[in-house]
């Protein structure tokens, strides 16, 4: 493929010069998100900039909290591709707590049995069974969606129940994944052929996270440089243009949507086949629901989703460590990351505010809406 | 508050605003009176719709004053601008669809028992203004169920509701049926009256002069002159705004010797998206190298029309075949059928999409413009340039967002991305809506061109003088039936105007 790099370049050098202009915005977000949660370490009697340094120590202050912060990424990044991935196709996919379990345990399914097969094999199929878990309980909302108009929405939420239940019932004998006579309700051990490997010996720094770069190099090179992409942002922006160009916007809307929810099967995946190295109840807590604010963060960029998903996974990984630090509990970390996804939102109001003041007011945009709906954009 | 009660003067002194690329408005000089009908000329992309933008608060200029009354004022917003007394009709309709009329009215504006909204006195507001300006609108029906026109007068209704004292109507008769425009004329001229100042922008010179006291000419951002369009001859305006001579005559045509039957319509039947019968066993056949006009008041079944044929809209009864093959579902091979959907906004383009994204719409996954499953950008630019070229779309390049061009210009995308596949099948909903004079001689030479290519072509416009001087053969629709067919070279206009409203019995007198 030699292609006039320097054509390509001027397409990519614009993508590169919105990422920065969008990149400032959860910056300053995450700055306001601290300067507050400053003010509550401070009500709680702790110093602020230490309880921070500690943090930050706990999160990328050696190799070790590298891998951690690595660690605790992944999942997120997987779960907030998926989520941008609909969010493009004008889906959203709320369900990823849901896929997480799903995928997880069609994974570790596989990943408990024997197999009579090369070992990388094993590790293929667990993985794909992973993705296919999750792709399958995304036909649901998929087909709901795409040929009887229920908004997906409510489906994936709902489906969220369905999902972390179902898990429970696989790991409770008598299910065939239960650990016969176990204390706790779990699966057997991953085989050890099926585990994703350790990136740095003596760190839980398992593959998942390259899964999840991958994932976004692929998925920004396929909404950008393929039909594919084309159609699915075509059906988000405008479904009746996209019909009238001959897109087949029911089809269309079930393929985005069974990816985005794949991808939140591998979110589950990596967590079971990585980290957990069994099927437990509960195992997930919440990540899904992460993904979503990771997404929302990044403004559905996979580009950006790589950063905030490290942003978060960092949160978590040096919550301990100011914990033991100086005393300040880890959940104010979700405080933090609260505050900083709604920043995001806030930002973005004010400055469509500023700018429409300014100028940049789209032509289309009903007047009423002034102050009302980029949100929903 | 409202000191809107005595506007008696309007002025915009040295007005200027650059977006990225180009010099919109180019120290503008500007004046309306009470009382008065100001008329706005120009060219697509001229800067029209931007220097109301400016005015309406929704633009800040990067330089010029604006003077109410003679008193400096500074417009931030829209809602600053309707406290001044200030109201817009957008160039493209800023309705929202599934709220009902009387809500989109209301909308914004404060309720006396906040926060609950009591819509009976708006109501009653309603139909008295209706009832006043004699408009036929029912308060209770949601917008996405009326025509055109009706959603036309309701922006209007918006504006008398909030009691403006200027009206900014930027290109208000694009959308209107002859009828309708004459209509809108005629109030326009009470508005003046009652002592409203009126902005009134429309690339139709006979509306000129009908209306408007004065007029003022842009061209490429800059006041070309303001003159009194009833002293000036019309070839003169063009010449202003267009810088050249525009032709807009029945022109010479040969018939085309090759014919064979394109499209073949049989007994259709379909219905609107109300669920009512939109269309009537229609039988129609067209063939290539001819142009057949569909004439009638709009809303007659023109658009089910044109959806049932591309496959769009699913029909009831009937068969539809181009080129032999029955029509089961949207066409997407772009050499048989192009099709200019009389919304651009709504299904013609990708507002958010660039330029380029859109031109190729329908055509990005063919070579060369993907290659092994990969989209090549290169491939994309080069066509797009070229079409940007060939089709005259004034526009910074081909990577900004088609919607900041000009509505114009956002028409020429569709235009030119519907004709460069040289389709066998060619329907184009009212084409030239929006378009200045150059770019309507320019689409109807490129119409002509199609036809003589062997294209068959179905052209449907409400502006029949427009189907007049293109077609050569020409059908008018009513209630769903076509009243008549009609050779176009020697047609009774006040036979036409018959059919349009459904009385047939003139047909029988002509032999
Ligand atoms: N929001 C925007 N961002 C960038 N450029 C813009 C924007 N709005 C308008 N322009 C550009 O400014 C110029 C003037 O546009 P404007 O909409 O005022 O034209 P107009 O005279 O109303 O034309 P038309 O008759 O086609 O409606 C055009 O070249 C257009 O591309
Ligand atoms: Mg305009």
């Amino acid at each position: 493929m030699n292609y006039k790099i320097n054509k390509l370049d001027s397409t990519r050098l614009l993508d590169i010069g919105g990422l920065v202009l969008s990149g400032g915005r959860p910056i300053l977000a995450i700055i306001l998100a601290f300067l507050v949660s400053a003010v509550m370490i401070i009500i709680q009697g702790a110093n602020p900039l230490e309880a921070y340094s500690a943090m930050l120590r706990g999160s990328f202050g050696s190799v070790a909290a590298l891998a951690n912060t690595c660690v605790r990424a992944a999942p997120l990044l997987l779960g907030g591709l998926g989520v941008a991935l609909g969010v493009k196709a004008g889906l959203l996919n709320v369900g990823i707590e849901g896929q997480i379990y799903v995928g997880g345990s069609a994974a570790a399914a596989v990943g408990i049995m024997p197999i009579p097969v090369a070992p990388w094999l094993h590790l293929v199929l667990a993985v794909s069974a992973g993705f296919l878990g999750g792709a399958i309980w995304g036909l649901i909302p998929a087909y709901l969606k795409a040929y009887r108009g229920v908004s997906e929405i409510v489906v994936t939420l709902m489906l969220n129940y369905v999902g972390i239940q179902l898990c429970s019932l696989l790991v409770h004998e008598p299910s065939p994944l239960a650990e016969k006579g176990a204390f706790f309700p779990q699966s057997p051990p991953i085989l050890a052929s099926a585990q994703l490997p350790i990136l740095i010996k003596g760190t839980s720094l398992h593959l998942g996270i390259i899964l999840g770069l991958i994932a976004a190099i692929i998925l920004a090179y396929v909404l950008f440089y393929t039909p594919f992409g084309m159609r699915t942002k075509m059906i988000g922006q405008n479904p009746e243009a996209a019909r009238y160009a001959g897109v087949n916007v029911k089809k269309q809307t079930v393929v985005a949507l069974i990816l985005s929810c794949g991808l939140g099967g591998l979110a589950g995946t990596g967590e079971v086949l990585g980290l957990k190295l069994r099927l437990f109840d509960y195992f997930s807590g919440g990540l899904g629901y992460d993904a979503i604010a990771v997404a929302l963060m990044a403004n559905s960029n996979p580009v950006g989703v790589i950063f905030s998903a490290l942003f978060f996974g960092a949160l978590r990984a040096g919550a301990g460590k100011m914990e033991t630090a100086v005393g300040i509990k880890a959940p104010i970390v979700q405080v933090i990351q609260a505050l900083a996804v709604l920043f995001v939102i806030m930002i973005g109001f004010v400055e469509y505010n500023r700018k429409s003041k300014q100028d940049k007011r789209k032509e289309q945009m009903p007047e009423d809406t002034i102050y009302g709906s980029e949100l929903n954009k | 508050m409202d000191q809107s009660n005595d506007l008696s003067t309007l002025r915009m002194v040295g007005i200027s605003k650059r977006f990225p690329g180009v010099l919109a408005n180019d120290n503008i000089d500007f004046e309306v009176k009470a009382g008065q009908v100001h008329g706005i000329l120009g060219e697509n992309g001229a800067g029209k719709t931007t220097l109301m933008k400016i005015l309406y608060g929704l633009h800040q200029p990067d330089s010029g004053e604006i003077f109410l009354n003679g008193k400096k004022v500074e417009i931030h917003s829209p809602k600053a601008a309707g406290d001044l007394g200030i109201g817009m009709v957008h160039q493209h309709f800023m309705l929202i669809e599934n709220l009902t009329a009387l809500e989109n009215v209301v909308l914004g504006l404060p309720t006396k028992h906040p926060p609950l909204l009591d819509l009976e006195p708006a109501r009653n507001r309603f139909n008295e203004l209706t009832k006043e300006y004699d408009l036929h609108l029912t308060p209770s029906s949601p917008v996405w169920s009326l025509p055109v026109g009706d959603q036309q007068w309701l922006e209007i209704l918006k504006l008398l509701f909030r009691n403006a004292k200027l009206l900014i109507l930027d290109e208000p008769t694009a959308v209107l049926a002859p009828k309708q425009a004459k209509q809108l004329l005629s109030t326009v001229r009470r508005f003046a009256q009652e002592g409203r100042a009126i902005i009134f922008i429309s690339h139709k010179l006979e509306e000129m002069k009908e209306v408007v006291d004065c007029v003022t000419v842009l061209r490429d951002g800059h006041v070309v002159g303001t003159v009194d369009p009833k002293e000036v001859q019309s070839a003169q305006l063009a010449q202003m705004m267009v810088g050249r001579d525009v032709f807009l005559d029945r022109r010479e045509r040969a018939p085309y010797k090759d014919k064979k039957e394109v499209l073949v319509i049989e007994h259709l039947d379909c219905l609107n998206d109300r669920k009512l019968p939109a269309l009537r066993k229609i039988d129609l056949t067209v063939k290539s190298g001819e142009i057949v006009g569909v004439a009638g008041v709009d809303g007659n079944g023109q658009r089910e029309l044109a959806e049932c044929i591309t496959g769009l809209r699913q029909f009831t009864g009937g068969t539809i075949h181009i080129n032999q093959k029955p029509v089961d579902g949207v066409i997407n091979d772009t050499t048989l059928l192009g099709y200019i959907p009389e919304d651009r906004h709504k299904t013609g383009l990708v507002l958010k999409f660039t330029v380029e994204e859109n031109l190729i719409l329908k055509t990005f996954e063919e070579l060369p413009y993907t290659k092994r499953g990969i989209i090549q950008w290169h491939e994309i630019r080069q066509k797009a340039d070229a079409l940007i070229k060939e089709y005259d779309i004034r526009t910074p390049n081909s990577m900004v967002p088609v919607n900041h061009l000009s509505g114009g210009n956002q028409q020429k995308v569709v235009v030119a991305r519907e004709l460069s596949n040289k389709p066998a099948l060619l329907i184009s909903s009212q084409p030239t809506r929006g378009l200045d004079l150059g770019a309507v001689e320019s689409v109807h030479n490129f119409l002509l061109k199609e036809r003589n290519r062997g294209a068959a072509v179905l052209f449907i416009s409400t502006e029949l003088s427009e189907v007049l001087t293109l077609s050569d053969r020409i059908i008018v629709m009513f209630n769903g039936e076509i009243m008549g067919d009609l050779n176009a070279e020697k047609v009774d206009v006040n036979l036409i105007g018959e059919l349009m409203l459904g009385h047939r019995e003139g047909l029988e007198a002509t032999p």
